[in-house]
């Protein structure tokens, strides 16, 4: 009677915790199905194939609005399987389709109207890197032929630059090319108007070294890279280019680099087998053009030199950023193309990688190329490592950290940033199990870097099973209930065996890794259940690990160094437990 | 040192638009500051120049030709 019992509030505790869950905003995720019945079909006999839905399958549809009269969309709870199933059925011929009802998630899509027409943006996905970062804290100079102040950078912070042409401190720009550049890197965004950067919370430095006809010496450029070094820039664009191997050049590019800076130069446009100067240097990152579809931009310098390709534009379709026209000095919004506009996308990114904490020159390079999408056929070399892609970039930049914001959409998707939780919560041990919550976490995390799998429901729900239970419902009670039904839903797998009691020493059979083990032979075989088991494993390493250190009391082992050990050689083997049931799956949980 | 390069002008679309000089072969030099009657000039033109190898420019599309003189052959 009693197994029968737990085995019942298992059931219901599961069932509550699911019933609970809000975190299914993964891509492609859904927990119901759409079905639009064709107009032909009388109302009579929907309602019969649904009613015959719901005896054979337990699941009942409804309309999914008092708007969806018309079209007919019925929506009813349902899983992968059960929309194979139902794809099969009879119910086929009655509907203009069956099909996944996904949830969808906002993008990060600024509210700048001209964003529409950057292709640009769009095909180095930076919408998905913004939900990580978007470059605060970081300086890009931009070695060029100055920046301006137009209306759409107003917003964007600017840092002490210098003129070193003119030899004077305003660096403003009298060609229009560097401050189209410096938009590409962090236009204003989201400020309602005009166009969209790349890493618009990051600063620019503006260091003119171009004169208004588009040329500049040597001597100003390295002495610009000198500049940036010593101002605290963390990235240099340069788009420019021509000229010869020059020691001078050689050196501030040397200086820059062993002082973190990562620096970025377009690889030049005169179609030819090798980058330019400087993009030719060993330490700059040179960057070829792209067009709209994603192909070498005629003009483009390949082959030789060439690390990464970025949009670029051809005469399909530019570049268009804010700047200035030359001849008035006006702000206009203009479309350019060149390796020049190719560069500062690979520099707005670099910041984006850099802010998201990689910190080295040579890290940030690698995780461009490693993250960049590979072309497959490339023997010439037009594209370098591939094309850029900023939000592989900044995941991979993320991956072995642990960011506040990835713990704090966990805890959010898990219900822990509900009042409820902190005001019932407050009844029980709740520094010891917001330690277990978080060992958890810590765990999976670990765990994660080693085998990419995403968080799922089953392994969120799994964590919090193993580690800490429902806990908040341990501090609540009801007149006239027994209170040890809330104490068990609120204990995690390692106190089942003395929740019920209500004692506070661990039953070892429970506090163990048997639990775990046995879980995870019997769901190793499901794609979905088995994360629940990993999930549950790694929490009770948890809950182990927090209780070996916090209090080391087990039945029969009167002994708390005994205890101790015990629950700390638990707590590994379920850990090890956890990363051979992970072991080899790469695909998503 | 001077050269003398033969060829057309161009206007290559990098930036607001620079002046360039293609020989036959296809080779293409940037003019530096070209004066503007050489810029109008619709057919073969025989520029001397100095090619500037301390100079990088924002259009990138080949050695930079400071312009000394010019004359135009047809």
């Amino acid at each position: 009677m009693k197994k029968f019992l737990l085995l019942c509030l298992f059931v219901l505790g599961l069932g509550f915790a699911l019933f609970n869950f809000k975190g299914l905003a993964d891509q492609g995720e859904f927990n119901s199905i759409v079905l639009d019945f064709l107009e032909d079909v009388p109302t009579t006999e929907i309602s019969e194939q649904l009613k015959a839905l719901e005896d054979k399958y337990g699941t009942t549809a409804s309309l999914n609005s008092i708007y969806s009269v018309e079209d007919r969309v019925y929506v009813l709870e349902g899983d992968k399987e059960l929309l194979k199933v139902l794809a099969k059925s009879p119910l086929r011929q009655n509907t203009e389709y069956i099909e996944p009802n996904y949830i969808y998630q906002a993008l990060e899509i600024p509210n700048d109207p001209r964003y529409t027409e950057q292709w640009n943006l769009r095909s180095v996905n930076v919408e998905l890197a913004w939900e990580e970062t978007k470059g605060a804290g970081i300086t890009v100079a931009v070695i060029d032929t100055g920046v301006s102040r137009v209306p759409d950078l107003k917003q964007t912070e600017f840092v002490k630059g210098y003129d070193f042409v003119n030899d004077k401190s305003d660096a403003s720009d009298d060609n229009g090319h560097g401050t189209h550049v410096a938009g590409t890197i962090a236009q204003s965004t989201n400020n309602g108007y005009g166009v969209a950067g790349i890493a618009y919370e990051a600063k620019i430095m503006p260091l003119k070294v171009l004169s208004g006809s588009g040329g500049g010496t040597i001597s100003d450029i390295a002495d610009a890279i000198r500049f940036a070094a010593d101002n605290g820039a963390d990235v240099i664009n340069m788009s420019l280019g021509g000229g010869g191997e020059s020691k001078l050049m050689g050196e501030a590019i040397d200086y820059a680099y062993e002082k973190g800076v990562v620096i970025i130069a377009a690889a030049g446009n005169s179609n030819q087998n090798s980058a330019s100067y400087p993009a030719r240097y060993p330490r700059v990152i040179s960057v070829s053009a792209v067009d709209s579809a994603g192909n070498k931009a005629p003009y483009s310098n390949y082959g030789a030199g060439v690390d990464i390709s970025a949009p670029g534009g051809s005469e399909g379709g530019k570049i268009l950023q804010n700047t200035i026209d030359p001849a008035t000095g006006q702000s206009v919004f203009a479309e350019f193309q060149g390796t020049s506009m190719a560069a500062p996308h690979v520099a707005g990114v670099a910041a984006l990688v850099k802010a998201a904490g990689i910190t080295e020159p040579e890290q940030i390079l690698k995780v461009l190329k490693e993250s960049s999408r590979k072309v497959q056929e490339d023997p010439l070399n037009y594209y370098g490592a591939g094309h850029l892609d900023a939000a592989s970039a900044v995941k991979l930049a993320l991956k072995g950290q642990i960011t506040f914001k990835d713990f704090f959409r966990w805890l959010r998707d898990n219900g822990y940033l509900s009042p409820r939780f902190w005001i019932d919560g407050g009844a029980v041990m709740l520094p010891a199990k917001l330690l277990m919550v978080l060992g958890s976490y810590l765990l999976a995390f670990l765990l994660r870097n080693y085998f990419p799998f995403s968080w799922s429901w089953s392994l969120n729900n799994g964590l919090i099973w193993g580690s800490s239970g429902l806990f908040f419902l341990q501090g609540l009670y009801i007149f006239d209930l027994p209170q040890w039904p809330f104490r068990l839903l609120g204990s995690s797998v390692a106190e089942l065996g003395n929740a019920v009691q209500g004692y506070t020493a661990l039953n070892p059979l429970f506090a163990s890794v048997l639990i775990p083990f046995l879980l995870i032979i019997l769901l190793s075989g499901h794609s979905t259940w088995k994360w629940f088991a990993v999930g549950t494993t790694v929490g009770v390493a948890a809950c182990l690990l927090v209780n070996a250190v916090i209090s080391p009391e087990v039945w029969g082992l009167g002994n708390v160094a005994i205890a101790r050990s015990f629950l700390f050689t638990n707590a590994l083997l379920c850990f090890g437990l956890a990363y051979l049931a992970s072991k080899g799956e790469n695909k998503l949980a | 040192m001077s050269i003398n390069v033969t060829g057309k002008l161009e206007k290559k679309g990098f930036g607001l638009g620079t002046w360039a000089l293609v020989t036959p072969g296809g080779e293409t030099y940037e003019l530096k500051d070209p004066p503007s009657e050489l810029c109008q000039a619709q057919g073969t033109v025989k520029v001397e120049g100095q090619i500037r190898d301390d100079v990088m420019t924002l259009a990138m599309i080949g050695p930079v030709l400071e312009v000394k003189s010019f004359q135009l052959i047809d």
